[in-house]
């Protein structure tokens, strides 16, 4: 018989939930209208990998995320991961130091 | 609702709420498959300046599983764009629409169409265009004519449509949804000790005139199977199918451009494939969370499905009106007929001569054997009323899932899995009192099958 148990959610930012975290404390949004090139000087960048039809469908649409607006979103600023959401791409970095700039400058 | 505003989330988000998927064999046309997703739920015709349209920054998916485990080995993918003649005055149209190239329309939609097989993309349709809404006779004269015209035949020999239609999905909501009363058993419902009702009435059709948006294709058959599928005892000739729609992760309002860019990755918003999946069986803490997902994670709702809330529901607000069932629910006893019926596909030998079974992989997908023909006498219960080629053989645009499911959940089904259980009276009889001739648009005989919108100047609002 099947589990009774309730269904956990799956990792990753899903939009609902950044929306929704995007009202929690210590959640920081920015946008910005600079390249993916602006952030090129941040260690440890890791792509998500297309995973599926979609991603490809996606892919195609915005093939160039180069001059398209970034946004960046810092969901838990004690991780130091960071968000970086250009065109259809999404990166995740991890930077410390940038996150505590950020941090300051919306305190 | 089938699936209209059936979660949280998606209820706010009506240009990416999906609400019916229908698939058959082409009644007119029994060598191609018809597979219909409509979305923008409970369109008021008169909803105007700015009449109903697909959302631009919507991904629209229909996906198809060939093989038998949940996953799409064919999607279609549909992208559109709203191109404005003159973004100076507020007017959705200037004079009369007679042709889509017309020079008094002023808010036009196009879109494209991309097949995806083994991780390719081909583009078979571009700049398709949309037919306006039905907005009254002075604005749109002779609409059907003019809702011709965007059927389109595109690559493969495929034919496709996107635009609005008349909602062909019929349901009682004003009496299901106060406390799952059901007219023609009024009576009988425990009326919470009120007394309200005395005597049966009929039912009230609740999205009667209302529209909808569909994407619709008719694909040749052969285009959806895997290669060998022959006759209807093949579990190759079988095929699940259903709808996503998905948006960029992050949506954020430019005040200085006056529009919301999107950003990110396209993320899946919105889910279905069986009628009222989500609607009915899905607990509203997870509603949302199972629209996200991919059919081949439903093996962890599947509790949900063996043991259904309604199905403890009915006996409680019906007293001595379903006593079998009463004693299944209180046994625990798993519902392997719906399971079936719903995650898995009917297997052979449960109904004599049919089988839509796609495997052990617990998936909620609209599954259709596509080797049996379309019936000459079609039956709007489908197979429970003995027609074959109606749901839960895919699903037909008039087939009355509402009563079908009902009546699955009451138990009538049951005795299919477990021979030794006798369905209450009730079960076999229980609806809410509509038929396929409570849709006042009536259907098309052809594609795209659903009919006519209905006009904002004729329609009472």
């Amino acid at each position: 018989m099947s589990s009774q148990s309730h269904p956990e959610p799956t990792a990753g930012p899903s939009r609902r939930s950044m929306l929704r975290g995007a009202g929690a404390a210590g959640a920081v949004g920015l946008a910005a209208a600079v390249g993916v090139g602006a952030a090129s000087g941040v260690a440890a960048a890791a792509t998500r990998p297309a995973a599926d039809n979609r991603a490809a469908v996606g892919a195609e649409r915005t093939a160039d995320a180069a001059g398209a607006p970034l946004v960046v979103y810092l969901r838990d600023a004690a991780s130091g991961e960071l968000d970086i959401f250009s065109g259809t791409n999404h990166t995740v970095i991890r930077d410390q130091a940038l996150v505590a700039r950020l941090t300051n400058a919306v305190r | 609702m089938s699936s209209h505003r059936e979660a949280p989330e998606i209820s706010k988000d009506p240009v990416a709420d999906s609400t019916d998927v229908y698939a058959f064999v082409s009644p007119d046309k029994p060598d191609t498959v018809t597979l219909i997703a409509n979305y923008i739920p409970l369109q008021g015709p008169a909803g105007g300046p700015n009449f109903y349209s697909f959302g631009d920054d919507v991904l629209y998916e229909i996906h198809i599983d060939n093989g038998g485990n949940g996953q799409d080995n064919i999607t279609y993918a549909f992208h559109f764009q709203t191109k404005l003649r003159d973004p100076n005055t507020f007017l959705y149209n200037v004079g009369p629409i007679l042709s889509l190239d017309s020079a008094n329309w002023n808010s036009r939609q196009f879109y494209s169409v991309t097949r995806i097989q083994h991780g390719k993309s081909v583009l078979i349709g571009e700049n398709l265009p949309c037919p306006p809404c039905n907005i009254g006779p002075l604005s749109t004269p002779n609409y059907a004519n003019l809702a011709n015209q965007a059927v389109h035949n595109i690559a493969g020999g495929i034919k496709v449509f996107a635009g609005q239609r008349a909602e062909g999905f019929y349901v009682d909501l004003g009496s299901i949804f106060d406390l799952a009363n059901l007219r023609p058993f009024e009576e009988l419902h425990a009326q919470y000790g009120m007394h309200v009702f005395s005597k049966p009435a009929d039912g009230v059709n609740a999205t009667a005139h209302l529209n909808v948006h569909s994407i619709a294709m008719q694909i040749p058959t052969w285009e959806l199977l895997r290669p060998g599928a022959h006759g209807e005892k093949d579990a190759a000739s079988v095929i699940g199918v259903w709808t996503t729609a998905s948006r960029q992760q992050v949506t954020l309002w430019d005040d200085w451009r006056g529009e919301n860019v999107n950003s990110g990755p396209f993320r899946q918003v919105s889910r279905l494939g069986n009628p009222l999946f989500n609607e009915v069986l899905i607990p509203l803490g997870s509603k949302d969370l199972w629209n996200s997902l991919p059919p081949t994670d439903d093996k962890r709702f599947a509790s949900y499905v063996a043991h259904p809330e309604l199905a403890g529901l009915l006996p409680a607000l019906y007293p001595n009106v379903f006593p079998n069932l009463q004693k299944l629910v209180n046994a625990g006893t798993a519902r392997a007929d719906l399971e079936a019926i719903l995650l898995t596909g009917i297997p052979a030998g449960i109904v004599p001569g049919f089988q839509n079974y796609t495997g052990p992989e617990q998936a909620d997908m609209l599954r259709l054997n596509t080797a049996i023909k379309p019936s000459k006498k079609p039956n709007a219960l489908g197979v429970i009323g003995g027609d074959l080629a109606g749901f839960p053989n895919g699903r037909r645009v008039f087939d009355d899932v509402v009563t079908i499911e009902l009546r699955a959940i009451a138990g009538v089904t049951y005795h299919l899995v477990d021979k030794s259980y006798t369905p209450d009276g009730a079960a076999g009889v229980i609806t809410d009192g509509l038929t396929a001739k409570s849709v006042p648009s009536g259907y098309l005989s052809h594609f795209p099958y659903l009919g006519v919108p209905y006009s904002g100047f004729d329609t009472p609002s």
